[in-house]
This record gives C-alpha cells, sequence and structure tokens, in this order.
C-alpha cells in the first residue's frame, strides 16, 4: 500500500514538473529544464525510498530526452553532451536517495528508541507501586501486550528453591500450539528470543521473549499478535525483548522482598513464642507460688502446738493475700481463654439492641474495686440509639479499655467515657489524663503481647498483653473498629465503633401516660 | 433448742470444689448432702428431700441443662445453678427449665450463702402467699398495696409498664430474672424475643429510681441472662 503511493507520488512529481517546463519549451535553455527535472528527482529521493527514487530518475530522463531534447518525441539524441547529462542527473538521484534514507532511518530509529524508552518508563512507572508476582505479572502482560500489538502471556518457573529447569508449560491459550510450546523451552534454556518472525522456531505463532536477570531465570513471556492483525514488527519485538528484561528485574526485586518479608515475619513469630512462654510461665508461677506459700503458711499455723504462730491479723493478710493471687490468676486465665477464642475463630457473637450505658453500667458496678484510685465520668448524650451488641464481649471491652487506663496512669487520674452516634455506629470513647502513648505507638498497642513498658514478661503493670488484643478482636467480630489516638490536651483516648447494621428494631410501644 | 439445720445437696464432680463447698457450708451450719453424678444427684433429690440444691452444669455423666428439669420434677427445692464465665446460653436455658438462680465460678462464700438464703425465702413462700404489703431497699420504698413508689422520700411518678415491671423484679428479689421471664409476665408470652423492650423500660426505671443510673445498684444487669433486684 504504502510502497505504490510512493510510487505514485514520484510519478506525479514528474508529472508535474513535465507540466512547468513544457510551455516553455524551445524558449528557455534545455540545460535549465534538466536542472528543473533533477530538482523533481531530488525531492522525490527526499520524501522516498530508493526505488521510487529510482523510477523517478528514470522518468526524468525518459521525459527529458523525449519531450525536451531535439528532436522532440523521440528517443534520439543527437548530442552526446545530453548522454552526459542523463548520467549526472542518474548519479545524483542515487547519491541523494542514498542520503536521505540514512537520514531517514536515524530518525526513524530514534523515534523508536524513544517509543521503547517511553514504553519501558510507563512500566517502570506501574510496576512501582507492585508488591507480590501477580501484580507484576498482570502489569507487565498489559504494557508488554500493548507494546507488541497483541496478547502477552507470561510463564514463571515456581518460586525460589524451585530447580531452575523446566517451567511447567501450561496447555491452554496461546500455549496450546505445539510449536510455541517448543519454543518456550528453547527459550527458557538458551535465553535467546524465538518463535514468530524470528530464525529459530519462526513457524511458532507467537514471539517468546526469555524472562531472566544475570543471575536468575524467572520464565518466558509469550507476545501472540492480534488474529489477522501484523506481524510485530523487528523494532517492536525488540521492545518486547526489552521489557521482557526490565520485567524479570522487577521479579527478582519482588522476590527478594518476599524472602525478606517471610525472614522477619520468622523472627517476629519467634520473639512472640518466646515472650509468649517467658509471660505465661512468669504471669502463671508467681501467683500460684504466692497462693501455695500463704496457704502452706495458713496450714502450718492451724497444727495446735503452733497455734499462737500467727497472729488473727497476719492470718487474715495471708487469706487476702490467696484471694488477691487467684483473682490475679483467674484474670489471666480467662484473657488467654478470650484469646485462643478470637484467634481460632471461634468468638460467637450474639448480637441483641441495646443502650450502650447497660452494658458500661454492669462494667463500672463490676470492677469498682480496681478503680477506687481512678474517678470515672460518664459523659452519654440523650437519644443515644440502641446498638446491635453482644453485651457479655462488650462489656470484655470495656474492662480491658478501663483496667488499663487504670494500669498505665497515676492513681487519681480520672477516666472519661463517652459515647455518641456517628453516620451508620455508635463510636465509644474511654479516654484519660495520663501520660499517654508513647509516640507511634497507637498502633503498636494492639499487638499481642505488646507491653506498653516494653518488658515481656511480667511488667510493673502486671497485664500479660492481651487485652487490647482480645478488644481489637471483640470490635472486630462486631464489624466494628477500634484504635488509640492523643488525646487534645494530654493523656490518650481509645474509640471503638459499634455500627448500627442489620436494621433497626422494632420500636419500643409507647405507654399509656398515666396509671 | 436450736431448729433443725437446713440441708442442701451438692451436685458437684469436682472434688476439691467439693471439699472447699462443704467445709464453708457446715462453718454455717448447713447440711450437706454430696453426688459426685447427675444420677447420684437425682436419686439424693427424690429420697434426702433437700432444702435447696446447688447443681453443677459441667457433669460428667449428663448435662446440666437436662439435669436441672429431671431435678425440678422430683422436688421442689430451690436449684442453684454454678456454671463457668462465658456459658450465659447455659445459663438461660437451666434458669428457664426450672433452676430458680445461678453462680458464676469463681464465686466467694458470702455471695453463695446469700444466694441461698434468697433461695430458701422463695421457697417457703407458699405460691399463693400474699407479698409483703410494702417493699423497701436503699432509697426506694415502694407501696405495693396502693401502687406508689418513693424515692429518698418523694414520690416518683411511674408509668403503667415501668410499675408492673418494678413489680415483677420485687416478686422475685434477689434472684436472677431471666429476659424471658421478665418479657413474658410483663408483656406477655408474644413478646418473649422482644429484648430490646425490656432494655429500654429498664433504663427508664433505672433513671427514674437510681442515684447514679450508669452505676445501677438496684436494679443489677445480669449480662447475658436478665436482671437481679438487689435488696441490700
Amino acid at each position: 500500500m504504502e510502497r505504490t503511493r510512493e510510487y505514485a507520488r514520484a510519478a506525479a512529481i514528474l508529472a508535474l514538473a513535465t507540466a512547468l517546463a513544457l510551455p516553455f519549451r524551445g524558449r528557455i535553455n534545455t540545460i535549465d529544464v534538466a536542472m528543473l527535472y533533477l530538482l523533481a528527482v531530488v525531492a522525490v529521493a527526499t520524501l522516498s525510498r530508493r526505488g521510487p527514487a529510482l523510477l523517478a530518475c528514470v522518468l526524468a530522463i525518459a521525459a527529458f530526452d523525449y519531450l525536451f531534447v531535439p528532436p522532440y518525441s523521440t528517443f534520439d539524441v543527437h548530442d552526446a553532451d545530453y548522454l552526459f547529462t542523463f548520467g549526472v542527473m542518474f548519479v545524483v538521484a542515487l547519491l541523494m536517495t542514498g542520503l536521505t534514507g540514512r537520514i531517514r532511518e536515524q530518525a526513524r530509529e530514534a523515534s523508536e528508541r524513544q517509543r521503547r524508552t517511553a514504553a519501558l518508563y510507563e512500566l517502570d512507572q506501574e510496576l512501582v507501586g507492585a508488591v507480590t508476582q501477580a501484580e507484576v505479572v498482570g502489569i507487565a502482560e498489559r504494557h508488554i501486550g500493548r507494546a507488541g500489538g497483541g496478547t502477552a502471556r507470561f510463564v514463571l518457573t515456581d518460586r525460589e528453591g524451585a530447580p531452575p529447569a523446566e517451567p511447567s508449560w501450561p496447555c491452554d491459550g496461546m500455549f496450546e500450539s505445539v510449536p510455541v510450546r517448543v519454543a518456550a523451552a528453547w527459550v527458557h534454556q538458551s535465553g535467546a528470543v524465538a518463535g514468530l518472525g524470528t530464525a529459530h522456531c519462526g513457524e511458532a505463532e507467537a514471539l517468546v521473549c526469555p524472562v531472566r536477570t544475570a543471575g536468575r531465570r524467572f520464565g518466558v513471556v509469550a507476545l501472540l499478535p492480534q488474529p489477522g492483525g501484523r506481524l510485530p514488527s523487528a523494532e517492536e519485538a525488540e521492545t518486547v525483548e526489552a521489557l521482557a528484561g526490565h520485567t524479570a528485574l522487577v521479579l527478582e526485586r519482588v522476590a527478594l522482598h518476599e524472602q525478606h518479608e517471610a525472614a522477619r515475619a520468622e523472627v517476629e513469630a519467634e520473639r512472640l513464642r518466646t515472650s509468649l512462654l517467658s509471660s505465661l510461665s512468669h504471669d502463671l508461677r508467681t501467683p500460684l507460688g504466692t497462693i501455695e506459700g500463704a496457704a502452706s503458711s495458713l496450714l502450718a499455723s492451724s497444727v495446735p502446738e503452733e497455734a499462737d504462730g500467727l497472729s488473727l491479723e497476719a492470718r487474715r493478710e495471708l487469706a487476702d493475700t490467696i484471694l488477691e493471687e487467684s483473682r490475679r490468676m483467674t484474670r489471666l486465665v480467662s484473657n488467654l481463654l478470650d484469646m485462643v477464642r478470637v484467634e481460632t475463630g471461634s468468638l460467637a457473637v450474639r448480637k441483641s439492641w441495646q443502650p450502650i450505658e447497660e452494658v458500661l453500667g454492669v462494667t463500672l458496678i463490676r470492677l469498682e474495686e480496681g478503680l477506687r484510685d481512678h474517678p470515672v465520668e460518664v459523659h452519654l448524650p440523650t437519644g443515644l440509639p440502641l446498638v446491635p451488641i453482644d453485651e457479655v464481649l462488650v462489656e470484655q471491652v470495656f474492662v480491658n479499655l478501663l483496667e488499663n487506663a487504670a494500669r498505665y496512669t497515676p492513681p487519681g487520674t480520672r477516666l472519661d467515657v463517652a459515647a455518641w452516634r456517628d453516620e451508620g455506629a455508635v463510636v465509644v470513647e474511654v479516654a484519660d489524663r495520663g501520660p499517654g502513648l508513647p509516640g507511634g505507638d497507637e498502633e503498636l498497642v494492639f499487638r499481642k503481647f505488646y507491653r506498653a513498658d516494653g518488658t515481656p514478661g511480667g511488667s510493673a503493670a502486671g497485664g500479660a498483653g492481651l487485652g487490647l488484643t482480645i478488644c481489637r478482636g471483640i470490635v472486630t467480630a462486631h464489624g466494628g473498629r477500634i484504635w488509640a489516638e492523643p488525646r487534645p490536651g494530654g493523656g490518650s483516648a481509645f474509640r471503638f465503633t459499634l455500627p448500627l447494621d442489620g436494621g433497626p428494631p422494632e420500636p419500643v410501644p409507647a405507654d399509656p401516660a398515666d396509671a | 433448742m436450736t431448729p433443725p439445720p437446713a440441708v442442701v445437696l451438692l451436685i458437684e464432680d469436682d472434688v476439691p470444689m467439693r471439699r472447699f463447698l462443704r467445709t464453708a457450708l457446715h462453718a454455717h451450719a448447713w447440711r450437706v448432702i454430696e453426688a459426685a453424678t447427675a444420677r447420684e444427684g437425682l436419686a439424693q433429690a427424690a429420697g434426702r428431700n433437700p432444702d435447696v440444691i446447688l447443681l453443677d452444669l459441667g457433669l460428667p455423666d449428663g448435662d446440666g441443662l437436662e439435669v436441672a428439669p429431671r431435678l425440678r420434677r422430683s422436688t421442689r427445692a430451690p436449684i442453684i445453678v454454678i456454671s463457668a464465665r462465658g456459658r450465659e446460653r447455659d445459663k438461660v436455658a437451666a434458669l428457664d427449665l426450672g433452676a430458680d438462680d445461678y453462680l458464676t465460678k469463681p464465686f466467694g462464700v458470702p455471695e453463695l450463702l446469700a444466694r441461698m438464703r434468697v433461695a430458701l425465702r422463695h421457697a417457703s413462700r407458699p405460691a399463693d402467699a400474699p407479698e409483703a404489703p410494702v417493699f423497701e431497699a436503699g432509697q426506694v420504698r415502694v407501696d405495693l398495696v396502693r401502687r406508689r413508689v418513693f424515692r429518698a422520700g418523694d414520690e416518683v411518678h411511674l408509668t403503667p409498664t415501668e410499675y408492673k415491671l418494678l413489680a415483677t423484679m420485687i416478686r422475685h428479689a434477689g434472684r436472677v430474672a431471666t429476659h424471658r421471664q421478665l418479657l413474658e409476665e410483663v408483656w406477655g408470652a408474644n413478646y418473649v424475643g422482644q429484648t430490646h423492650y425490656l432494655r429500654v423500660y429498664m433504663a427508664q426505671l433505672r433513671h427514674k429510681l437510681e442515684p447514679d443510673p450508669a452505676r445501677p445498684r438496684l436494679l443489677a444487669t445480669e449480662p447475658g441472662v436478665g436482671y437481679r433486684l438487689r435488696e441490700g
């Protein structure tokens, strides 16, 4: 198509030159006419390839000879000088086509390079955010498909650790074709391009490029041209190869990152296990030791001959210690049990619509003793809607938040509990005016076995580092969210949402005003 | 002459727990009959005529939930169910199946004795005996004959439903009343699913009667189970 147009254009330019010169035949110097034809040939050579330029040259000489060289209307040449003119015209045409051809080639190469750079840049831009192999492959397939004018598909070897040999070639899509699979296997082995439009395995329907870095073979990418579309040009093939190579680099980065993450998770899990063991052995043994000691003292003092070894007050003290420590163990064990329920997903949430005030009331009564030194102020607006919650679980959230607040703030610190409606949820806040959370710990505090003072296994404050993790488990099971933030004016605030979903309950029937 | 000691039947499989309860109850002048299994417990209940039964819900040979109604068929003695925290559904089921009250492990002896006293008191009053005409607890005084309610000497106006709910709670005074029991007695059997009616009216009552409705002392919540009117 293109080619035919170029020849037609060459002929048209020559015709135009002829039409310009013909009216002045005999009145102007034939050499000037020759110059005009030369100009036309140069014009054609600049605009077109060698073929049309040669055609223009032949046409120019023929037309010049036939129309302008006496005798007119014959190809006879009487003056040998004209043969020299023809020769010069021919040589000039040849030189010009060579020259313009090179310039055009350079321009084309430059624009091709620019296109490839742009394609690489675009691919890179999108790959920056990719963190998994699947993401990288998805993005790269899209870009390579676009750059090669077809559909691209990656086949990768298994993860790190798998032998670098054979990926298991899929047998669907473009890999259904045996030549494509043969080409793919060869490409994976040799690291060179093969398939459609190349010297190797040219009968395959797809172009196959290696996906590899200097150190690692990841697999191949195959490019299948659009059905009925043209073959990818050599330049497009090169672009595809470049993109494939670049993708390999990104895949390597992702693989390294994944390895790093796995190692980190392993270290973290190990740290947790150690922390769990040390905290468990400490937290369980300490109260047990105290209980055993106190009970054996009591027992010894009840033997008749030693009966007056312990004063009544001392016996009372021992009994009190036993009680305190048993309560501490009870708390710890139920925390551990709750944790297991949260972790194993066996937390059964039985919601019913109720005022938040009721759950809070239960908590405040239950914690009366523990909150002796921390006055709690309750701010609940009238008209707060009922919330669909499991009261036993949400009570635990309140208990853990209030106990934490009391534990990590000096005695006398006031605690504030507030709730308000926000969009489709009720937000609850437990806030204090204590020292606040260390910066950046707002999210860390919800981690299992995290303790504010950073010492696993028996902090002065005496928590197991499970309370907030359990809170998060319970709130999440309610479809809500829990977080900590610095409280404006000092202290910390823990907030959680309780979504008002599931459709509000039937309104409570109004009572007749008077009995 | 002192009255004969009241008899408690203790159905509990855990030996240390039995030993502790036996000692504590003896010290408070109760006579204790023990049973380690549901079968034994049922036999003892029929043969020994206890005044109160303490029933552990986690028996090896039978679900406590089945034992409660079978005990109920053979004796009129009040049944106090003992179970661990987090088993609210079991407690509710046991209460709705004939148990009279419950205690959550771990519990203290004073709490246990208080529950047993209340149970005895309710059991000793024949079902058709007239109630005391006046109920008093803390700052609240209820004249059940004239249907008037006072708080710290001032009359409090209650709506008919609020009053009915309060009167029902007074009938259960000291004992737990499950959501279902209260809904049935105040609103009727068709409303046992509408727990939020009960919660809304309970909140209203608290705002009218409690000095600090956010820390209810008279109308206490038993989470997941129901409510308890505290007398002390």
